[in-house]
């Protein structure tokens, strides 16, 4: 461990990992003062998902059969569409909020897996701020606005005087019910994803430099089974991290199409 | 790694107060990073919402289109062939019908004109059997005569040889008519 945490100059020859001086080396920009990593990688998220959408569909909107690419983002666009949008939220709302629906979807997607992407492996959805924060407070304004719309006042009064519920437990249910749906709900979405993706993220570092460190470094022959088999582990949890990355991508899009249905439709 | 382990060794040491560390690392005090995001976020969100989305739908809306046109088509192709099946085993059954018709007149025509042709020639054989009959007869009547007048004539000779004397031409003549006529009751 000595050797690992080892800061200041670096000596190739005696520590195994450099570590850096100051950590946030890691999460600056070299070329842009002000721009840091994470920014630098939103925007290619964004640049990315755009670029799929682009290619995938606008471009060959004339083709009445699309090519293999155009097919895999349609049926991932159509999913979002019929499955969450429409699937969850009904037919008769459904597609006015697909657009939104499908931005989240993407822009998270292409965000986790930057986790297991080659020379990138940094999720920007672990840092709270840009994605799971940003998207929760969106995703917040839009049920709790769509709620009014829909159902007017009434959608804050159903909340905190449930109906259905005996008058003396109202008050309790009520609070319980306006704590949640306010407070917890863009809470619990956002630090769902940002846990996730910081969990994998962390689990992948330690396994694969446990791995690296155990290979090279020095000492007997004896350590490198151990180097193996951190570095086999390491590699199942990078594929079980490429699911986890897709996978928090649908339940945070599923879960906002989730609040927004209950907010368009009065429980009954 | 780094950051795990800086996390540890920040969260036990304060020594570096001015660099980001603990949790600051995940959830940056200096939240430019939002600003950032929203930035990013809207401009994906509306490239989905006017191009990306209506892109699809045209792209979903021309494809079904395409498909209830070829369907709709196929089906009216499909009627279409069935109505002309319809017409061409009609058309061969009145055929067939035709042929079973025209092949029974036939027959018939051939029977009719078999028994007209068998009645017209026993009708013809009649004729030429009376006809030969009668002729037969009239034969045999004018034979019958001529033999009468010859038979008489030569008697005559043959009796006058006989008896050696002219005998009344006229009484002789009587005579032998009156025997060829008993000649012939004794006969018929």
């Amino acid at each position: 461990m000595e050797l690992i945490l080892a800061s200041g100059e670096c000596n190739a020859e005696d520590e195994i990992i450099c570590v850096p001086e100051r950590v946030n080396e890691l999460f600056e920009n070299p070329f842009l003062g002000g721009v840091n990593r994470t920014m630098v990688l939103a925007v290619l998220a964004a640049l990315i998902v755009i670029g799929l959408l682009y290619f995938g569909i606008v471009r060959h909107k004339k083709r009445l059969v699309p090519s293999k690419f155009g097919a895999a983002v349609e049926a991932l666009v159509t999913f979002v569409r019929d499955e969450i949008a429409i699937g969850i939220i009904g037919p008769q709302h459904g597609l006015k909020y697909f657009p939104w629906l499908l931005s989240i979807f993407l822009v998270i997607l292409v965000s986790n897996l930057f986790e297991v992407a080659p020379f990138i492996n940094f999720p920007v959805s672990s840092r709270m701020w840009v994605v799971p924060a940003t998207l929760s407070i969106l995703t917040w304004f839009i049920f709790v606005i769509s709620g009014f719309k829909e159902q007017g006042f009434s959608y804050l009064k159903d909340i905190a005087w449930p109906p259905g519920v005996p008058v003396a437990l109202k008050p309790l249910v009520g609070i319980i019910e306006l704590v949640s749906t306010f407070l917890v709900r863009p809470f619990s979405l956002a630090v769902r994803l940002f846990a996730n993706l910081v969990a994998g993220h962390v689990m992948l570092t330690l396994l694969l430099v446990s791995g690296w460190v155990f290979l090279s470094g020095q000492g007997g022959l004896a350590k490198i089974p151990i180097g193996l088999g951190w570095l086999v582990v390491g590699l199942a949890i990078y594929a079980f991290e490429i699911i986890v990355a897709i996978l928090q991508a649908y339940i945070f899009t599923l879960l906002s199409a989730v609040y927004v249905q209950t907010a368009v439709h009065p429980e009954h | 790694m780094n950051l795990f382990t800086t996390l540890i060794l920040a969260a036990e040491d304060g020594e570096h107060a001015d660099e980001t560390s603990g949790i600051d690392l995940l959830l940056p005090r200096d939240v430019n990073e939002i600003i950032v995001g929203v930035i990013a976020f809207v401009i994906v969100f509306g490239f989905i919402w006017k191009v990306a989305s209506p892109a699809l739908n045209e792209m979903l809306e021309n494809r079904q289109k395409r498909i209830k046109d070829d369907l709709e088509a196929a089906q009216a192709e499909k009627a279409e062939a069935a109505a002309l099946k319809e017409d061409y085993a009609a058309q061969l059954s009145g055929a067939r019908e035709e042929a079973t018709r025209i092949v029974e007149e036939a027959r018939q025509a051939g029977e009719s004109a078999r028994a007209d042709i068998v009645s017209r020639a026993e009708g013809e054989a009649e004729a030429i059997k009376t006809r030969a009959n009668q002729e037969l007869e009239s034969e045999k009547e004018r034979a019958m005569t001529a033999m009468r007048g010859e038979v008489a004539g030569l008697s005559l000779d043959v009796a006058e040889k006989i008896v050696g004397q002219n005998l009344d031409r006229s009484g002789q003549q009587a005579l032998v008519d009156q025997f060829i006529d008993e000649l012939g009751g004794s006969e018929g």
